[in-house]
């Protein structure tokens, strides 16, 4: 038992030892404002760059320290809950949280307002609460952007086929429902298949759009259909593959939503003609500039829309577009 | 008396890493809120940790535990929108627990496979039942009363001190702890585990107990379901992954051995909290996960050697 103890005090001083070399942990004698960012996980390139972002605006406002911590296991509920409840009870002087849920999540938030501490929204909605503000991408208007550049290059007539993301995924549906708007406003284009999930998975998003290949295929090898859209990651490297295999790639119409380095690849070769993307670093930097804001006393908007750009081979190596294809992080 | 200084070792081991956290976070930590917020977010951990002193003492252990939780939650959820009354909805859910439970005892009973290999193989099958019946997405439920079971009090009921489900996890932790010690059926947990042969030739019935024993660990994964339910309010069939590891953590750090015949509930209690305490200190002070974790499995392997080293010592003293 002796040893336990020991260990156990060992263990805990080396630890407190090496974080305080790192950055100053908070405690008393600071007068910064400490303010906690949640991000729904901590190792994808997405919320790293916001973490970038985040940083970015405590630096330039001065005097704003940003702890920056996701919960401990990746996308898990109970764990995101556990770092709320933690830093409501440090009392931080403001939360930014990216809810891994819409509804588990409002408890903890609302227990959060309740002992005094504001909280700012961003990337995904919550229910039931009324946060500082909301920051996020306008997904409706992403989808609409990317339905009119479709119609656009089409010339105004044509077939497309729009492959989804999964069902009860709210921000990818918006960026259908706004892609659909956008395509039911130009006469000339007609959708013939609109109810095909890509689901979770790259590799179930390309077995979905060899369905949809196999289906819409001329006996003379054309296609019926000249233009796709696919509203995430997933869906798009899916669509992508699944082109470049059936020999495709190129020869029909194509948008995509988000970036990773084979879409890219896709933009330049000119098998994409667009992607929609977000802006991460953005999203990070306006959350924290928001909430310092509001705890300063001013007022800010309940919905800040951190936009979402049309980024084709003609643009992408423009200085602002670059920063959103390969963002910076941390 | 060798039980009573292992539990005062593990009451001093969390007053020190405490007083250590409120070091360094002395604005927070050391307050009557922070107390609560611990309280509560052990109590998934501690009920499951009361089943698995009754499995591991056993001699048996239960990797199944998280795909159980899991399971609970959204039996709890869609029991809910059937639509059930709550109190219906719980007690639906703990019986799934119980169900489960007993289904790894008849497993291990019946096909004589070890309990590592059967918790192995339900741990996958619980987990993808739930799912099943989820959807393979959260079921969204009304909040009722079962969202209060460990929600933070309000200023109007600061006179209970701690949650229901706080309160709920001690009394049960006592009349488990009373079984164990004060009952022919904890004796002979005790005795299978301690010395499975030797209690057959005492006339003990050794499927049957351990049978009794995995659903008894079923029933309290059950209510720490229940809890985990309460926290969420939505049934979430990925929620819970690797709680197993930390339950038998915190039981092996109180004292129990995996080689079976020893462990205390008080302890595996203690094991818990002192586990909280460290994650919610790590995060109150900022820590980084990768930081976090190290220290977590840290005190894994620590509690694991200190189990060998207490055997070696055992063993000599029997030689």
């Amino acid at each position: 038992m002796k040893y336990l103890v020991f260990l156990m005090i060992a263990a805990t001083l080396g630890l407190a030892g090496c974080s305080g070399g790192e950055k100053a942990t908070g405690g008393s004698g600071n007068d910064s404002l400490q303010i906690a960012v949640i991000p729904k996980g901590t190792t994808h390139e997405f919320w790293k760059s916001i973490h970038a972002g985040a940083e970015a605006a405590a630096k330039e406002l001065g005097g704003v320290e940003i702890i920056w911590k996701g919960g401990l296991k990746e996308d898990d509920l109970e764990s995101q809950i556990k770092v709320v409840e933690d830093f409501t009870t440090r009392k931080v002087d403001g939360l930014c949280l990216a809810p891994l849920d819409d509804t588990a999540m409002r408890v903890p938030v609302s227990d959060a307002q309740k002992a005094g501490i504001p909280v700012l929204i961003f990337d995904s909605g919550i229910k039931e609460v009324e946060p500082v503000s909301f920051v996020a991408t306008d997904n409706f208007a992403g989808g609409k952007k990317a339905g009119e550049r479709l119609a656009q290059l089409l010339g105004g007539k044509g077939k497309v086929v729009m492959l989804r993301y999964q069902e009860g995924s709210a921000s990818t549906h918006e960026r259908e429902e706004g892609f659909l708007e956008a395509i039911h406003a130009a006469p000339g284009i007609e959708i013939i298949s609109d109810n095909q999930y890509g689901g979770a998975t790259t590799e179930s998003a390309i077995k979905a759009s060899e369905n949809i290949l196999a289906r819409f295929k001329n006996p003379d090898g054309t296609l019926q259909f000249d233009g796709i859209y696919c509203p995430n990651e997933s869906t798009t490297s899916g669509m992508l593959r699944t082109l470049q295999d059936a020999g495709f790639a190129g020869k029909v119409k194509f948008i995509g939503f988000d970036s990773s380095p084979k879409l890219v690849d896709g933009l330049k070769s000119g098998e994409i003609n667009a992607l929609i993307l977000q802006d991460p670093y953005r999203i990070g930097y306006e959350s924290v500039k928001t909430i310092v804001a509001k705890i300063k006393g001013e007022s800010v908007e309940a919905r800040i829309d951190t936009g979402s750009t049309v980024v084709d081979k003609s643009n992408m190596d423009q200085p602002d577009i670059a920063k959103l294809v390969s963002p910076p992080k941390i | 008396m060798r039980k009573f200084a292992n539990l005062l070792g593990l009451a001093v081991a969390w007053a020190l890493v405490f007083g250590l956290f409120s070091f360094f976070v002395p604005n927070s930590f050391p307050t009557v809120g922070n107390l609560e917020t611990l309280a509560r977010q052990t109590t998934i951990v501690g009920f499951a940790a009361i089943g698995m002193t009754y499995i591991i003492i056993s001699g048996a252990i239960d990797l199944s535990v998280g795909s159980m939780v899991a399971l609970v939650t959204v039996m709890i959820a869609w029991l809910q929108l059937l639509p059930c009354p709550p109190a219906v909805a719980a007690i639906g859910g703990i019986v799934a627990g119980l169900l489960a439970g007993a289904l790894n005892g008849f497993l291990t009973t019946r096909l004589k496979v070890g309990s590592f290999i059967i918790t192995l193989g339900s741990l996958l099958m619980i987990r993808g039942i739930a799912k099943g019946i989820a959807h393979e997405q959260k079921i969204d439920a009304p909040l009722t009363w079962l969202s209060d079971l460990l929600a933070t009090l309000g200023p109007h009921q600061k006179w209970m001190l701690l949650p229901i489900g706080v309160w709920m996890l001690i009394v049960l932790a006592i009349v488990a702890s009373l079984i164990l010690n004060r009952t022919v059926f904890g004796r002979n947990v005790i005795a299978v585990g301690g010395n499975e042969e030797a209690a057959r030739l005492c006339g003990i019935g050794v499927a049957a107990t351990r049978t009794w024993v995995f659903a008894l660990g079923g029933l309290f994964t059950g209510l720490a379901g229940l809890m985990q339910f309460s926290r969420l309010t939505v049934g979430d069939p990925t929620v819970a992954q690797g709680l197993e590891l930390d339950v038998i953590a915190a039981v092996v750090i109180g004292g129990g051995s995996l080689s079976g015949g020893q462990g205390s509930i008080a302890g595996s209690l203690l094991g818990a909290i002192i586990m909280s305490t460290i994650r919610a200190g790590t995060s109150q002070m900022g820590l980084p996960n990768w930081v976090q974790e190290i220290v977590t499995g840290a005190i894994i392997v620590v509690a694991v050697a200190l189990d060998r080293w207490r055997m070696a010592r055992a063993g000599h003293v029997a030689a």
